[in-house]
């Protein structure tokens, strides 16, 4: 059992974790022609069968009960405001199977040239509000009141000490559902993190129809025709964001170290931390001369890296990876989507340097408050 | 308010017109199509001009002339209360100030970390103060050396009074990276 | 006896058509002539009422909301938004009030509810149903998810404990580095004549937030009204609004 426990905390390793992530993610949520065939070269559909839905709850129910035993998770998922988490990953699971069971169940429908659910011969297809949709919504909120109502009596509301300015919790924890946004501000400056990719993820979400504005695959289930937009979505939503909700919840422990799920929070527990900007990096570690006074001239290197990021490469793709977007999309179209997916990979690549070369900033202003 | 006085003026007086109806205003008493567009558009203006001042004071009612908070400046006792090469936490709970003095004086760090605004904590075996929010270290002088704070704590203005008294005024604050702790006073020598 | 009291003049003068509605066309005139009904079409495409296909995650996000009015309203009636009193009204809440599991209800109420408003965006998604023509009912969505976050967000801070300061301190503190809004946000600086700096911390984006230059009781009630008042309104108008549009732009989705 302790090494198990000892397997599942060294996994838990950000690196690790996110790195078998992303290889295996878009293999499950194949991204393109390619790796669909490889998605159904390795069978890995059979994940959306019913048989494997109710492995994998019984799997994650098992790993929860198994983990209540151990004091430090306990006290981790049973903690008041903690436990929607633990609700959303058994939503989120259930749903996400449920949405890909019937897009890949209508897609070998229509592949056979059958119908699906979904088409309907107007109007002889339809009911009636009243009773049909009626007794479904009466059915549903008494359910859900029901369940509220168990839920308020069975867990009191956390209340904690009352506030005193001066002396910080730790770990200081956003609620929960902004704990993927805390996780961005460990790698980004707050004007990053707090203010612009937040306001981008609005816009980004809003863009989406204006982007793919196909009209295949609208109001029924699908996969087939729509790889690119659900493997896209799939990431920000599955990965970037509830994984770092969770990672935020459960791996982050005091002084926002990380920490295995069945590691004792140990305040002490000594990280080294130092972290280095990119302009630290080239004259001093490579270079061997010193910081130069000039703050243009100190940062150029950082600031032409970024310029190649968002300038050079989105043609560059445009003329590769991505020619087929970029002819059905339109050159406008294609430099929105592009530099919206660019600035989102900006996260997980600023998470590999710091992880891997404790990189901290690519520029780094501070005089002007300007780092990135 | 202007373009509504021009346009009450204008009415009254035909000799003042908008520009764009001076061409024909002698001879044409009655509206014309040309005239009448303009009017249109000195209308608009004034109601564009009259929205966006409505919506500039709004704003502005959020920010309050008077602020009832603490008073940001006190006295903190004489330069020999303070041991050389310690760090004082007297003043850490009610002013939210560290007191440091070293061989050569004496200087006030902020006790607001610079990445969100959490209170670090002064460890006095590792000589560092670390934030318990995202892991921040800084050094005795206030330098960031770990975790995320994109720069040093700040300082406060602190001068002797007449009396002998140190006095620090927080409503004035130095930044190392921009070169302010050079000033006379951001550090007092004693 | 329920027979006769349907005949009644009283009855008929709240429900017209009288008895249960029975005939497809009694069943058609509930619905035209109920006001809370009307929300709904008449008739519904048959796959618009089966779970499997709608998750029902709109519904109850609406349901939900309407469980955090009342309970918000009730809440109110003993909550004081300073923070003398802030603290010790929540214990009492628990301890002094019969039936006091309201704040629960609030508070748990709020968490379903987030999950609910992703659950319900990540089935319009998955159906292509944010596709032409809903593109704009798609756009008011996110704003409403914004907003349902915001409100939470707000009524994070009301207990006023070390919970809630220390959440509101990390959050609004990101307001502080707004770029040109926020003074310790790129591009303030640039925002000056001379040495007269225009962006301080007595005139950014943080101090709109928080009512001052320090988290206190200003913050309190700055959140107090946001929460209570301003956020519901401006969610209730969008909310008006996505409702119409799913009418308007033809109902549930349905394949091409």
């Amino acid at each position: 059992m302790e090494s198990f426990k000892h397997i599942i905390d060294t996994i838990s390793n950000p690196t690790i974790l996110f790195t078998s992530t992303l290889i295996i993610f878009f293999f499950i949520f194949p991204i393109n022609d390619w790796f669909d065939k490889w998605n159904r070269r390795l069978k890995l559909y059979v994940l959306w069968s019913k048989k494997s839905m109710l492995l994998a709850a019984i799997l994650m129910a098992a790993f929860f009960l198994f983990g209540l035993t151990d004091p430090d998770f306990r006290s981790i998922v049973l903690k008041p405001d903690n436990v929607p988490i633990s609700g959303l990953i058994f939503l989120v699971y259930f749903f996400t199977w449920l949405s890909m069971h019937q897009a890949y169940e209508n897609d070998a429908r229509l592949e056979r040239g059958e119908s699906i659910d979904e088409r309907y011969e107007a109007p002889n297809d339809k009911v009636l509000v009243w009773p049909d949709l009626v007794y479904i919504e009466f059915i549903s909120l008494i359910l859900c009141s029901a369940f509220l109502l168990v839920w308020s009596i069975g867990l009191q509301a956390p209340i904690e000490e009352p506030a005193n300015p001066t002396e910080s919790p730790n770990p200081a924890k956003a609620p929960w559902y902004f704990l993927g946004l805390q996780e961005m501000l460990v790698y980004f400056d707050p004007w990053m993190a707090g203010v612009v990719l937040p306001s981008l993820i609005i816009v980004g979400l809003i863009a989406i129809p204006y982007i793919d504005n196909e009209p295949a695959g609208s109001g029924y289930y699908s996969f087939k025709n729509r790889k690119l937009s659900i493997a896209l979505f799939m990431f920000g939503w599955l990965v970037l964001w509830d994984m770092l909700i969770i990672v935020g919840t459960v791996l982050r422990g005091p002084n926002w170290n990380f920490f295995g799920p069945f590691e004792y929070w140990d305040i002490h527990k000594l990280e080294a931390l130092t972290n280095i900007n990119l302009s630290e990096f080239i004259y001093i570690k490579w270079m061997n001369t010193g910081l130069p006074n000039n703050i243009l001239l100190r940062e150029i290197w950082g600031i032409f890296l970024l310029l190649g990021y968002f300038l050079i490469l989105p043609p560059l793709l445009a003329r590769t990876m991505c020619k087929k977007i970029y002819e059905r999309l339109g050159s406008f179209k294609y430099s929105i989507f592009i530099v919206l997916i660019l600035i989102a990979l900006t996260l997980p690549i600023k998470m590999y340097l710091r992880w891997m070369f404790n990189m901290k900033y690519i520029i780094s202003i501070p005089e002007y408050f300007f780092n990135f | 308010m202007t373009d509504l006085e021009i346009k009450k003026s204008a009415t009254k007086d035909p000799g003042r017109r908008p520009p764009a109806a001076l061409g024909k205003a002698d001879s044409v008493d009655q509206i014309t199509r040309r005239s009448f567009f303009s009017w249109l558009s000195i209308g608009w203006l004034a109601f564009i001009a009259a929205t966006g001042g409505f919506f500039t004071m709004m704003l502005r009612f959020f920010f309050p002339n008077v602020l009832f908070e603490p008073v940001q400046t006190f006295r903190a006792g004489f330069p020999e209360d303070y041991t050389i090469g310690e760090v004082d936490l007297r003043w850490k709970d009610k002013y939210g100030v560290w007191i440091v003095r070293n061989e050569e004086g004496i200087y006030a760090l902020s006790t607001t970390c610079t990445h969100l605004g959490c209170t670090p904590n002064w460890l006095i075996s590792e000589q560092k103060f670390k934030c318990p929010c995202h892991g921040s270290g800084f050094f005795k002088t206030g330098i960031n050396f770990e975790g995320p704070a994109p720069r040093p704590l700040e300082r406060y203005k602190i001068i002797l009074a007449d009396d002998g008294q140190v006095i620090v005024d927080k409503t004035k604050k130095f930044q190392q990276e921009k070169g302010q702790w050079g000033d006379p006073e951001a550090f007092m020598k004693v | 006896m329920l027979e006769k009291f349907r005949e009644t003049q009283f009855y008929k003068s709240i429900f017209r058509g009288g008895g249960v509605p029975k005939s497809r066309r009694q069943r058609m005139m509930v619905v035209l002539n109920s006001v809370f009904l009307h929300l709904h079409p008449v008739r519904l495409p048959k796959h618009a009422v089966k779970l499997k296909f709608t998750w029902c995650m709109g519904g109850l996000s609406f349901f939900i909301f309407l469980i955090l009015t009342i309970s918000g309203i009730l809440l109110m009636f003993y909550y004081r938004p300073t923070i003398e009193y802030a603290y010790t009204d929540i214990i009492d809440l628990a301890e002094q009030v019969p039936f006091g599991i309201m704040r629960e209800v609030h508070r748990w109420g709020a968490h379903a509810m987030v999950i609910t408003v992703w659950l319900h965006m990540f089935r319009v998604f998955m159906t292509g149903s944010y596709k032409p023509p809903r593109e704009f009912n798609w756009a008011v969505g996110v704003i409403l998810l914004l907003l349902t976050l915001l409100l939470s967000f707000t009524g994070y801070l009301l207990p006023w404990d070390q919970l809630a300061i220390w959440a509101i301190t990390v959050g609004s503190n990101m307001a502080r580095a707004t770029p040109f809004f926020g003074h310790e946000g790129p591009g303030a600086a640039l925002l000056a004549i001379g040495d007269i700096n225009f962006i301080t911390m007595g005139s950014d984006a943080r101090f709109a937030l928080i009512g001052g230059r320090f988290m206190g009781e200003a913050a309190l009630l700055r959140f107090y009204v946001l929460h209570c008042i301003g956020l519901p309104f401006i969610i209730m108008i969008f909310m008006a609004v996505h409702f119409w549009r799913i009418r308007k732009d033809g109902g549930i989705s349905t394949p091409v």
